[in-house]
């Protein structure tokens, strides 16, 4: 299911003194099997964007197509779980979500939404709180009594159990140790190269854009910096140091040895392959 | 939801806002007494220039005083029918199938709408052109005489802040509960009965544990900071009044005045 934005601008409190203009004339296609990561600074406009990506929040102006469904400014969205059974969002904040008493009634409230039987549902809720990594006996606890990080797997567990097409995650790494946040990564990934699901991620977090992600769109003040290829985001880092974004550290790392005369190739980019450009500079 | 305006502040610059908030308060109570005066269609008028002349003094759009009204459009319209049917004095007006209506009936109607539009026109121009946190030292200093009979003037007066501070939370929150619980499904405006009493549910258990949650984080965060509510404290900000307070609460006393001298003398 692709998705086509076109001139999307969405103003917070229209008309009021407290008047935002969080997105402006936004414009982009995003293809089936995308992992696409959506980066910029706080305020940016990236929470706003996923948001429309399921209707959650209408266009003020401008529209958005998924599929065959048309979301226009000024015109009433209905029939919308259709959409959203599509398009599944994790939002940043995992714990506005969370309500049921034990956890497998809470991940199984998605699937039973769309319809699917209870006893299915629960044995969804089974298959996807292992698939987050926590393991069953997690189920009959209460969602209230996790930490911050389980809060956030259950939440991302209650959104993959609806099986949708397009899985939009805003942050979904906030708060996990660094394993956790790999493996979360390694589930995406799987996600989309198995189950072939586009995936928009809106990160931080320049190490996982990099090793995970095949394109990079950079918002700034509610506009798109640049849309690129991961392969060419991470090219050189003065793009990046223009953009006010930290390189992750192989670039500065290959910034050093560049600076110390070594030729490395732009598209090395695991310490493998900066490792081996560096043999060969040596052998030679 | 969207253009929830009820006690909600509006940060502009003007006249209003900069006034002293204990006289903002008493000019409020002051003309909330005015319009209990039974002092007919001249004292309205009275009251209801000086409301507009507040309005203009504060910027606030005409729009912004609109939606603070919506709430009460749906009483006043059932109002208007109860008393039609109710009230059978006065002259009659005209007949619709052989149903009479008097004009008393919509004189009462009408009556009671201006007072309850009046009503909350002013206490909308208070909230939104004073900060809660203003509002609540006005309050204070206006409750001291109150300590001397032992009313926890201190401690009425930090409830009432903590409250209206959280009104705007509160909503924020359930906008933001809404979104996740939409995004599994949850349809909150076509769907059928059960289903939309399950997504009222699926609102309501998030947003109590949340507020519960920032109640004990707020509790926890005052105490780590020595609050004890019974102890003397001084105050970063200090209030003054200023000539144009004294203007603003003589103008309002004036308006008593009038309302009492019709009621009384005319
Ligand atoms: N509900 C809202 N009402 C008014 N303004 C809002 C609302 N939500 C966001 N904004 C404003 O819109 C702008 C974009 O916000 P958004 O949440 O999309 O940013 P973001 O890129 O997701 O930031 P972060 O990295 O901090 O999550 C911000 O300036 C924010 O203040
Ligand atoms: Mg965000």
């Amino acid at each position: 299911m692709p998705i086509e934005v076109r001139k999307l601008s969405h103003i917070y409190n229209e008309d009021t003194t407290l008047q935002m203009a969080a997105l402006n004339e936004i414009s982009t296609s995003i293809q089936d099997g995308e992992m696409l990561a959506l980066i910029g600074e706080t305020g940016s406009g990236k929470s706003t964007f996923v948001q429309h990506l399921n209707a959650l929040l209408l266009p003020t102006s401008g529209e958005l197509q998924i599929d065959d469904r048309i979301i226009r400014a000024n015109e009433k969205a209905t029939q919308l779980k259709s959409l959203r059974k599509k398009v599944g969002l994790v939002f940043q904040f995992p714990e506005y979500q969370l309500f049921e008493e034990t956890i497998l009634k809470d991940i199984a409230f998605g699937p039973k939404n769309f319809g699917v039987s209870e006893e299915e549902a629960n044995q969804l809720a089974a298959k996807y709180i292992q698939v987050v990594g926590l393991d069953l006996s997690y189920l009959e606890k209460s969602p209230f009594e996790c930490s911050g990080g389980e809060k956030r797997r259950i939440a991302i567990a209650g959104i993959l159990a609806m099986d949708p097409d397009i899985l939009v995650f805003d942050e979904p790494t906030a708060g996990l140790d660094p394993k956790g946040a790999k493996d979360m990564m390694e589930l995406f990934r799987e996600l989309n190269q198995k189950y072939h699901k586009t995936i928009i991620l809106v990160s931080h977090d320049m190490e996982h854009v990099m090793n995970y992600c095949d394109r990079v769109i950079v918002l700034n003040k509610g506009k798109i910096l640049k849309d690129c290829s991961v392969k060419e985001f991470f090219k050189e880092s003065d793009l990046l140091y223009q953009l006010n974004i930290d390189p992750p550290s192989i670039l500065k790392l290959k910034d050093a040895l560049r600076a110390k005369g070594f030729q490395i190739d732009d598209d090395a980019l695991t310490l493998e392959s900066v490792a081996a450009c560096i043999k060969k500079e040596v052998r030679s | 939801m969207k253009n929830f305006t009820l006690g909600r502040y509006m940060p502009i610059d003007s006249f209003m806002h900069t006034l002293d908030p204990r006289a903002k308060i008493v000019s409020m109570f002051l003309l909330m007494i005015a319009i209990f005066i039974p002092a007919g269609f001249v004292g309205y008028i009275t009251i209801g220039l000086v409301i507009v002349l507040a309005i203009y003094a504060s910027k606030l759009s005409l729009r912004f005083m609109w939606n603070a009204l919506k709430p009460i459009y749906f009483m006043l319209t059932f109002l208007l029918i109860i008393n039609i049917l109710v009230v059978k004095s006065g002259d009659p007006l005209f007949t619709v199938f052989g149903f009479t209506i008097y004009t008393n009936a919509i004189m009462h109607t009408l009556y009671i709408a201006i007072r309850l539009i009046y009503m909350i026109l002013i206490t909308t121009l208070l909230t939104a052109t004073t900060k809660p946190m203003d509002m609540t030292t006005g309050l204070e200093d206006l409750m001291v005489p109150l300590k001397k009979l032992h009313v926890p003037a201190h401690e009425i007066a930090m409830i009432i802040s903590i409250a209206l501070r959280f009104i705007p939370t509160l909503i924020e929150e359930t906008q933001r509960i809404i979104k996740a619980q939409s995004s599994r499904g949850v349809d909150l405006q076509e769907g059928k009965l059960m289903e939309k009493i399950m997504a009222v549910l699926s609102l309501i258990v998030p947003l109590f544990v949340s507020a519960y949650q920032r109640a004990e984080d707020l509790a926890n965060a005052m105490e780590a900071r020595g609050y004890i509510p019974d102890r003397k404290r001084t105050r970063y900000k200090q209030l003054h009044i200023h000539f144009r307070d004294v203007c603003v609460l003589l103008l309002c006393a004036i308006v008593i005045g009038i309302s009492i001298g019709i009621a009384i003398w005319l």
